[in-house]
Formats: C-alpha cells, structure tokens, sequence
C-alpha cells in the first residue's frame, strides 16, 4: 500500500492501525459512560498481589487473540499448496511466525503463569500479600511495557523476523539491518527483568510468609511449584540477559561475538539454550501445580503420593538444567555430547511420568466432580503424555538428525506447551476466577469453550505430526502439491479455526458472567487449600487473624469436622502494601528508553538513562517502611 | 520494645537481597565465560600484550581495602556511633572513587593510546563487556553512597537507615568479591 508522506507500508500494517484506533476509541467512550476510570486509576497504582494478578492474566488473554491472529494468518497461508495469502510470504512470514512464538512464550505463557500464582500462591500460604508489593507492582509494569515494546515492532513495519530463537548470525546486523531484531531485544530485556523481580518476590514470599505451622512440607502443590519455577527463572534468566547484551553488542557496538571470522554462531545457542530450556519447564512446572490442587479438590481427595510429587518438581527443575544441548543436536557437537544430552533428556520422562500416575491414583476412588477446571485437567493427562512421548522420541540424538526442524518438532513442543502450560492456565482461570473477580464463569460455555478448544487442538497439531515425517520443514511459508503434505495442513487449518473460535466462547463467557453472573461465596468449589477460607474476591489484608495449621489442607479437614480454623497468637508482621504511581511511571520512561536504544538516539539513552536511575533514588526518600518503623520506635 | 515489625521486614528484605545478589553472580559468570572462551583470540591483541601487572596491582590496592574500611561503618552501626559511620562511609567512597579513576584510565589507555577497540578481537570485545560491567557496578556503588550519606543526614529511624546500609554493605562486598574472581580469571593468566 502507498500511503502518501508515509511511503510503502504493507496493507495488513495499514489495517492493523485502523483496527487498534478504532477499538482504542470504542475502549475510551465506554470507559467513560459506564463511569469506570476510577477502577482504571485504583489498577494503576495497586500494589495489591490479587489486583496485579489479575492484570497480568487480562493482558496475557489480550496477547493471546494477538499472537493467536499470527496463527490464523500462518494456518491460512499454509492451508493449500502454492498458496498466496494476503502478505504473508517471503520475509513477511518470517515476520508472523516470529511474533507468534515470542508473544507466546514470553508475553502469553509466562505472564499468564505468573498472574495465577500472584492470585492464589500467597492465599494458599496464609501471606497477608508478596513480600515486596512495590516491586511486585514494578514487575508487572515492566512486563507490560516489554509487550509493548515488541508489539509496537509491528506498528512501525519493523517486526522482528530471526525466529523466537533469534539464531545468529541471522539476527546479527550483517544479515538483519534495522530496528527489527532490536524490539525483540529489548522488549524480552525489559520483560525479563520484571520475571527476575517476581521470581525473587515469590522465593521469598513462599520461604517467609507462611501461616504459623505451615511448614515446607504441608504446602500444597501450587506453592511448590511456584518456589522450583523461581528458582530456575533465577537462573535462566541471567543468562537471557547477558545473550541479549552480547547480541546488542554485536548490533550496536561493532563486536563479533557472534559471528564473522572471530564469533561463534554455536555459542549463542548454548546461551540460548542454557535459558531457553529451563524456561520451558519453567513454564510447565506451575501448571503441574495448578492441575495437582485442581485434581485434588475436583475429586475430593488429597494428592497421592504428595512427597513424590514434590521430589519430581525438584528433580525435573534440576535435570531441566542439564538438557539444553538437545536443540543442538545437529550443530556438530559430536557423539559424546549428543549421547550425554540424549540420555538426561531421557531421564526427565522418569519424574514426569511419576507425576502422571500419581494424578491418576488421586482420582481413583475419588468423588470427581465434572467442572470446568477438572475438565481442562483430565484434557491435559493425555494430550501431555503424547506431547512426552514424542519428547523421548526426539532426544534419541540419532533420529533427530531426521525430525530436527521439521514439523514433527512444531507438533512436539505445541503439544507440551498448549497441552500443558496454556490448559494448565485455563484451568486456573476458571479455578480461581472466582478469587479474582467475585463470580464463577459460566461452566456451559466452559464445556463449550474446552471440547471446541481441545477438539481444534488435536486437529491442529496430531497431523503436524505426519506432515513432519513426511518431510515439511518448520518455517516455510509455503509447499507443493508434490510434497504429499496438502491433507495434514488443510486439517490443520480447519483445527486452528476451530481453537479461534472456542476463544469467543470466553469472550462471551466473560460477557455473560459479569452480566448476568450471581455473586459468589468464598468457597464456590468446596475447597481444600486456604485460599478458599477467605471471601472472594480476595479483600486486602485477608488473613487477619491469621490461621493456625496443623497439617495438609487444614481447612477441608476442619470443614469437613464442622469446626472453624484456629488462629495464631502473634504472628509476623504482614508486608506493607502502598498506593503509588512510581511503577507504572517507571514503566513508561523504560519504554522510552528502549526506543532511544532501539533507534540509537545517543543523547536520549543518557537522559532517560538517567530518568531511570532517578527512580531508585525517588524510591529510597519516599520508602513507605519509614512510617511502620517510626510507630514502633515511638511503642 | 517490640522489633518484629523492622526486624521480620529486614529479614525478607535481606534474603530477597541475597537472592538479588545470585542472580548477578549467575550474569557475571556468564561473562566469565564468554571471556574465557575467547581468550585469547586467534588475531589482534593478545592479553600479555595489553594487560601490564602495574595497573591490576594499582587497582586493587584501593578496590580491595573498600571492603575491610566499609567493616568500620559496620561497626560503627553496632555501636550506635555516627562519627565511625560517617568515616567508613566516605573512606569506601574515596577508595572507590578512586577505583574508578584507574579504571577508566585503564580503558581510555587501552582504546584510544593503544588503538586495542572493542570491535578488534572477541578477548578486548568480552574484557570491556565484563570489567566493564563491573567498574558499572562500582559506579552505581559511588552513587548509592551518596544516597545513603544523605540518608544518614535525614534522621531516619534508626532501624530504616540501619537496614539500608547493611543491604549497601552487602552489595559493596559483592563487587569486591566480583573483582577478586576478575583478578584470577582475567588477569592471572597473563600477567604472571
């Protein structure tokens, strides 16, 4: 399309900012009708864990329809042989499938993840709030503005286009000049920053805020998983950020780390890698956690076997550090390496498979109730064992040589990473909506929304399987008749529409719910854990007085003999929540600076840098302890 | 009087520093790393040609002592005196500062007397990076002295201005411990 003073701009462009100011300026009416920018300004300076929760997952759901219309776009392409759909060929593709994986991973999975244990982890363990709700709320907006940062990519024509993996040399200046590789950049910098902070807000949360007597080992199984996750995020993601700095060095700052003569294109791997390993299962272990407590209380039973499960969290969490050579298989490493990787690979089918059957030996004998949260659970076993098989198949080195890079991998790693961590999230949602919002969605649309999603999913992603065998490489934007491919994509086409369309039955459940939806009780589901002690939506401040607890789902047992919690004597203090704007101030220069970065304005970096470290400074003179040590100097 | 309310928010304060301070050592050593794996380089500089024993030696004479003058402002909290507060303080800074000095006189004589650049060899290209990031720290250091020299000004309670510097204290270490790993894996080699 030629727009005049602007110049050439692809038509889908031009679309997408028609579409994004004509619902920015539908969002802004409404909001002023129905009166609700107070709400809007009370979000903006919480520091509340129930409230930033809930944003996290709000705009991890807005990422999802905008990395889910990649999807479409991808899925319509690939539909039919020599296909010629709208843009999307050549570099333009390159473009959709790169913001496809990196919206979902980064700005869809891990902040949907997050947004569920800022809900429910510090309720389950009787914590009044995180330990530090002022950096929680820091986290939140610097994941929001690395989302915005990225997305706005596509708004300058400038998207990112090297893949999720952003494998050099290609995403090295020699062969990518532009901005495009630099919103990927520093939109995963800043994002993951935020990710550092909560990781760190939740370790020592879980390790300090317990409720009196509620020791390691009777918490339940969300909580675990959310301690095992933020330790290796710890450890990943360092090791993201230092890639980062070295890719931006070699973009902007003329040093070769990765490639020419003297860089090694194999070493961003291993740091690729080394991060992007663990992140998966840094993505998968909480959602084991949700489907351990939803299993649980869906069938009225404990866990079985609750101290395998943990060690299984643990040894995957630690084995997760010591495979990431497997996505390297073909690079050249030699037989030793290949067989070492292979076989840690290997091992982690052992905890995995330990947790599979203890879900499945809590619910036998067990009184199931058939609820939208159990629902995406019992969805779940199958779908990640074969996404588990398909796993062990891939890590016998020699047969990679074969799948590596085909669709057999596509298959593989959506079947993991839907099958697991996004119905993990799901049913989390639905699980703990009531927590977030005060009402239970509606559990006809739930079925709804899980039968069409899990039913366009196998669609989708079983054929990608044969297609992969037959040869089909990943990221091509197109193929021939000749290839014997045609029936695998045409079926997965029509399955992506089928999951495009279970997502308006959550539209239209969020609509019908908040519309017509009765208030619920603190305890809709009969629950176990404490979360479900306190009302719903979760008040601030809520366990005053605090619980006392005596064993494993103390609550359900008392229920269950018709007696109340016990409370504690003296328990510590709660941390001290604050009403402020610093955070998403903050946020708003991080933007800034990244742009400066991003299209090296020197003297904007030094100023806005500055703007940055002011901040610190603001928040050591406004620090909201002082006020709580003053009253206990004066007692 | 009753201290659970400063002494269990320190608590979480200090172990989420901690915590903080890991997450650092995992980005430095992955800079380690990078630095060993590419040095040294197959063309340009080598680093027993830049580096000279001199200037290392120089550095650490004022880097390392911060740590050991920062311990008087630590006793000087303990023993509720400000005079030995203040005189830790402003020791540490002055060492640091001067730290800082050599360092970017070690960087301004490498770059622009010697001609050995960044983009030159991967061995000068993972040296700025990580030393760089260090001397960084060290900055960032300079500034929160300042900041908690002002603190110390602004009659805090006492428990707020003694949780904050112990968390700088901490941080102060950190850097000296980074820079004594610098020491062995960066210039040891070399030098000797």
């Amino acid at each position: 399309m030629n727009l005049p003073s602007i110049g050439q701009i692809p038509s889908d462009v031009v679309a997408a900012w028609i579409f994004t100011i004509i619902v920015g300026i539908v969002l802004l009416v409404w909001l002023t009708k129905l009166k609700k920018w107070p709400v809007v300004f009370e979000y903006m300076r919480t520091t509340h864990h129930r409230k930033i929760g809930t944003m996290y997952i709000l705009f991890a759901i807005i990422f999802f329809f905008r990395a889910g219309m990649d999807a479409m776009l991808i899925r319509t392409q690939l539909a039919v042989p020599k296909n010629d759909f709208w843009v999307f060929q050549g570099d333009k593709y390159n473009e959709v499938f790169t913001t496809h994986g990196t919206i979902m991973i980064f700005f869809v999975a891990m902040p949907l993840l997050i947004g569920l244990m800022n809900v429910a982890v510090p309720l389950q363990i009787g914590a009044n709030d995180l330990a530090f709700p002022y950096l929680n709320a820091i986290s939140f907006w610097f994941f929001l503005a690395g989302g915005l940062i990225f997305n706005m990519s596509f708004f300058m024509n400038s998207a990112p286009n090297a893949g999720w993996t952003a494998y050099a040399p290609l995403s090295t200046d020699t062969y990518t000049p532009g901005p495009n590789i630099n919103y990927y950049i520093l939109g995963l910098q800043v994002s993951g920053l935020g990710t550092i902070f909560t990781a760190i807000n939740m370790i020592v949360t879980v390790i300090r805020l317990r409720a009196p007597g509620l020791k390691l080992s009777k918490m339940p199984l969300f909580p675990w998983s959310t301690l095992v996750t933020s330790s290796l995020i710890l450890v990943a993601f360092p090791v993201l950020t230092i890639a980062l700095v070295l890719l931006m060095f070699d973009r902007f700052y003329g040093t070769s780390f990765f490639t020419g003569e003297i860089g090694s294109p194999v070493y961003w791997q291993h740091l690729f890698w080394i991060f992007g390993h663990p992140e998966v299962y840094i993505l998968i272990l909480p959602a084991f956690g949700v489907f351990s407590d939803v299993i649980s209380n869906f069938s009225r039973k404990k866990v079985y076997g609750y101290t395998s499960m943990v060690i299984a969290l643990a040894l995957i969490g630690l084995l997760g550090f010591m495979v990431w050579a497997h996505h390297m298989f073909t690079v050249g490493m030699g037989p030793l390496a290949n067989s070492v990787f292979a076989i840690t690979t290997m091992l982690i089918a052992i905890p995995t498979g330990v947790k599979v059957f203890n879900w499945l030996f809590t619910m036998r004998g067990g009184v199931i109730r058939m609820k939208t949260p159990m629902l995406f659970a019992l969805g779940f076993i199958p779908t990640f064992v074969m996404g588990g098989v398909t796993g062990v198949m891939l890590a016998v080195a020699a047969a990679d040589y074969q799948y590596h890079d085909s669709y057999f991998v596509v298959a593989h790693f959506h079947y993991t990473m839907v099958g697991g961590t996004i119905l993990g999230a799901f049913a989390g949602i639905y699980y703990w909506y009531p927590k977030m919002t005060g009402k239970v969605l509606d559990d006809k649309l739930g079925r709804w929304h899980f039968w069409l999603f899990l039913i366009g999913f196998h669609l989708t992603f079983l054929p990608q399987h044969f297609a992969g065998l037959n040869g089909m490489p990943r990221r091509v934007y197109t193929y021939t008749w000749a290839d014997n491919v045609f029936i695998f994509n045409a079926i997965s086409t029509v399955g992506a529409y089928l999951m495009g369309i279970s997502m308006l039955f959550v539209i239209w459940n969020l609509y019908k719910t908040h519309r017509y939806g009765k208030k619920a009780d603190g305890d809709p589901w009969d629950g176990r854990t404490l979360d479900w002690s306190v009302a719903s939506p979760a008040p601030e401040h809520p366990f005053n007085p605090m619980p006392k607890v005596k064993r494993m789902d103390e609550f359900w047992y008392r229920k269950v003999n018709n007696k109340g919690l016990e409370y504690a004597d003296d328990p510590r203090p709660s941390p001290i929540s604050v009403e402020t704007y610093q955070p998403i101030i903050l946020a708003g220069v991080m933007i800034a600076l990244s742009i400066a970065f991003i299209y090296l304005w020197v003297w904007l970096q030094v100023i806005l840098g500055a703007g940055v470290l002011s901040f610190l400074v603001i928040r050591s003179l406004t620090d909201e302890r002082r006020q709580a040590y003053r009253e206990e100097e004066r007692s | 009087m009753n201290q659970s309310v400063s002494r269990e928010l320190f608590g979480d304060k200090r172990l989420g520093f901690y915590i903080y301070l890991g997450v650092e050592a995992v980005m430095f050593a992955t800079l380690f790393a990078t630095y060993i794996i590419f040095t040294p380089p197959s063309k340009g500089v080598t680093p027993t040609e830049a580096f000279d024993l001199r200037s290392v030696i120089m550095a650490s004479v004022f880097l390392l002592p911060s740590s050991a003058t920062l311990l008087i402002a630590e006793k000087g909290l303990k023993d509720g005196s400000r005079v030995k507060v203040w005189i830790g303080l402003i020791t540490t800074f002055v060492l640091g500062a001067v730290f800082l000095g050599l360092e970017v006189h070690e960087f301004y004589k490498y770059a622009v007397h010697e001609g050995y650049t960044i983009s030159m060899n991967n061995f000068m290209a993972s040296f700025y990076t990580l030393v760089g990031l260090h001397a960084s720290h060290v900055a960032f250091g300079l500034c929160w002295m300042v900041l908690l020299m002002l603190q110390l000004k602004r009659n805090l309670p006492s428990a707020l201005f003694n949780e904050k510097q112990k968390i700088f204290n901490y941080y102060w270490h950190f850097v000296d411990f980074i820079w004594v790993m610098i020491i062995i894996f960066v210039y040891s080699p070399y030098v000797f």
